[in-house]
């Protein structure tokens, strides 16, 4: 079909074809170039010895790398990294058993006031979260839960449980209709359907959204910094940023910063590929 | 008598159906019962407690002192929260120079090979925390040591290195930048699920009467995202005017007050002095901020709803 229409129509569109093919690469050139550029130098400057960046700025691969930043980066780092990955695992676990269930019964079930509490989850989206880190700072203080893991797995429920429970929704209201019946007809109550031939099913989904979860508890910098203290639980990212606003001035190592910022964003980055599979489809990532 | 029976007969089947719903019910609603515990008590309890701080001051016990209005007389009569709106509103129009870089990657890796890969290499940023890209762009752009601009002197493109921290414009646009780079990938998430949603054969039609690609991309393409285009919009606007991390690690918020958006009051209130009442006082304005932008792009998706839904 295509190819008659080429045929029929000629050599208007050869060129016209060709003008556009090299617009579209040299696009895709400029925004890889964009995109991983920065990540070139950062990586490089964290290989770079200190001498050759002050003495040459706009060096940019080292001559004689060194490995000295990144084990010094690592060392700094230790804590808050054990910090970040307790904080992050806890959220993700209550984020799953938060966000299934209820995730569950708005994608396969019908109840009175779904559409109200449905519209009263995705609107929360749609108001900037960061005012709620005020009340929530000062509910923390008063309740004890202020620099504790568990306030912070509680408090980051706030940002993954609409987003969760919208993709999630998706995905198991598009699985097939009489999947619980047909279990029902085998003998299994209505609620061991769901956990025998519903859960199994949505396992690449369930994996994708902890991952989200998992993520999302590893960025989130604002209320984690509010919430905890150098003394208590501060995550790494937090270690990040007080590195740099620490008041040491002019004398900030940045090959030291530039190794914690890689070694910080890296997992992040790698779950999200991972998590994209079992997403494909369900939120058109 | 053949009447009542039926009455009778109705009234069991009913009954029976209630039993039925209510017990059905029952594992619905103890199923939803955690999301409406953390929506009710974290998400909207939190945001009503907020507003009701908005009106008290918190002595040094951290006790509720009512002040009525008082907080937002001192917000609006203070230069720096107008100072900082203006920077709030000025960071929040990064959203277009983010929808653009988007919406020309999409099309782009649309007509292009190694889509999958494409698409995965543009999301990079968006992964990266933003602290984290705030803290690489601190270093890529530092006057003197970062690699840009000492090679933008050598090559002649500017006549000396620009010290963007010291003034206002500059330390600005040194932070759009950064929130385009690292937020763009968003956008671009939900345009090409939209793009990939329009069917072939629009194109083939508008070919074989003859159009051209810009024409189809103006005629079928554009219209046919709108809805995308809507949502990326109003998400990107609420997220860019409540951007904090980014802006803090790479200015602090300054020079003076110029590039402290009003997330970053909210930031400054709280942590260190605990002012909570005009912290959550500038949180209100910022939802009331946040929402006259968003709220009539809203309207318009809700006014052409068969532009379908997306992400």
């Amino acid at each position: 079909m295509r190819l008659s229409v080429d045929t029929l129509t000629g050599a208007r569109f050869d060129l016209e074809d060709l003008v556009f093919r090299s617009s579209v690469y040299l696009v895709i050139a400029g925004l890889a170039a964009l995109v991983l550029i920065p990540l070139v130098i950062v990586v490089a400057v964290a290989f770079t010895p200190s001498s050759e960046l002050f003495e040459n700025p706009a060096v940019w691969l080292p001559s004689e790398p060194t490995t000295q930043y990144w084990s010094e980066g690592f060392v700094e780092l230790q804590e808050g990294l054990i910090h970040s990955f307790v904080i992050s695992v806890g959220t993700a676990v209550i984020a799953l058993f938060v966000t299934i269930p209820g995730a569950y019964v708005f994608g396969r079930k019908e109840f009175f006031g779904k559409r109200f509490v449905f519209y009263a989850i995705i609107l929360s989206l749609l108001f900037p979260s960061i005012v709620l880190v005020v009340p929530v700072t000062a509910r923390w203080l008063e309740w004890g839960l202020y620099n504790s893991y568990h306030g912070l797995w509680i408090a980051f429920q706030i940002f993954i449980t609409p987003f969760a429970i919208w993709i999630l929704r998706d995905y198991f209201s598009k699985l097939p209709e009489n999947l619980e019946e047909a279990a029902q007809v085998y003998g299994c109550t209505e609620f061991g359907a769901f956990v025998r031939v519903i859960l199994p099913i949505a396992r690449p989904a369930l994996i994708a959204v902890g991952f989200l979860a998992f993520l999302n508890g590893w960025n989130e910098f604002l209320f984690a910094n509010l919430l905890t203290t150098s003394s208590g639980v501060q995550p790494a990212i937090v270690v990040l940023y007080s590195t740099l606003h620490g008041g040491q001035g002019e004398s900030i190592a940045w090959g030291i910063l530039m190794a914690e910022a890689i070694i910080i964003g890296t997992p992040p980055a790698v779950l999200y590929f991972v998590a994209q599979r079992g997403l494909r489809g369900t939120f058109g990532a | 008598m053949l009447g009542v029976t039926t009455n009778l007969s109705v009234f069991r089947q009913r009954a029976i159906n209630a039993k039925q719903v209510l017990r059905r019910d029952w594992l619905t609603y103890s199923m939803l019962l955690p999301v409406l515990v953390i929506m009710g008590t974290l998400v909207w309890g939190s945001l009503l407690d907020g507003i009701w701080m908005s009106f008290h001051e918190f002595d040094f016990l951290g006790r509720r002192v009512w002040v009525g209005l008082d907080n937002y007389a001192y917000v609006l009569g203070w230069d720096t929260f107008w100072t900082s709106l203006k920077a709030t509103i000025i960071f929040g129009t990064v959203t277009f120079s983010q929808l653009l870089i988007a919406l020309i990657a999409a099309v782009a890796v649309k007509h292009a090979r190694f889509r999958d890969y494409l698409s995965a290499l543009f999301v990079i940023p968006y992964t990266i925390p933003g602290l984290v890209s705030g803290t690489m762009w601190v270093f890529i752009l530092h006057p003197d040591l970062g690699p840009i601009f000492p090679l933008l002197v050598d090559y002649g493109i500017i006549n000396e290195t620009i010290y963007w921290g010291t003034s206002g414009d500059t330390a600005m646009a040194v932070i759009m930048f950064a929130a385009t780079w690292a937020y763009w990938p968003l956008a671009f998430i939900i345009l090409t699920a939209s793009l990939d949603g329009i069917p072939e054969e629009h194109y083939e039609t508008a070919r074989v009467y003859g159009a051209s690609k810009v024409q189809a991309f103006f005629h079928i393409t554009l219209p046919q995202m709108k809805g995308a285009i809507l949502i990326a919009v109003s998400l990107r606007t609420i997220y860019n005017l409540t951007k904090v991390s980014q802006p803090l690690q790479i200015t602090g918020g300054g020079p003076g007050f110029d590039t402290s958006v009003l997330g970053i009051l909210v930031y400054r209130f709280t942590e260190g002095s605990q002012r909570f009442g005009l912290a959550m006082t500038v949180g209100v304005i910022l939802v009331i901020v946040t929402m006259m932008f968003v709220i009539p792009y809203i309207r318009s998706f809700e006014r052409d709803t068969n532009t379908g839904g997306v992400a």
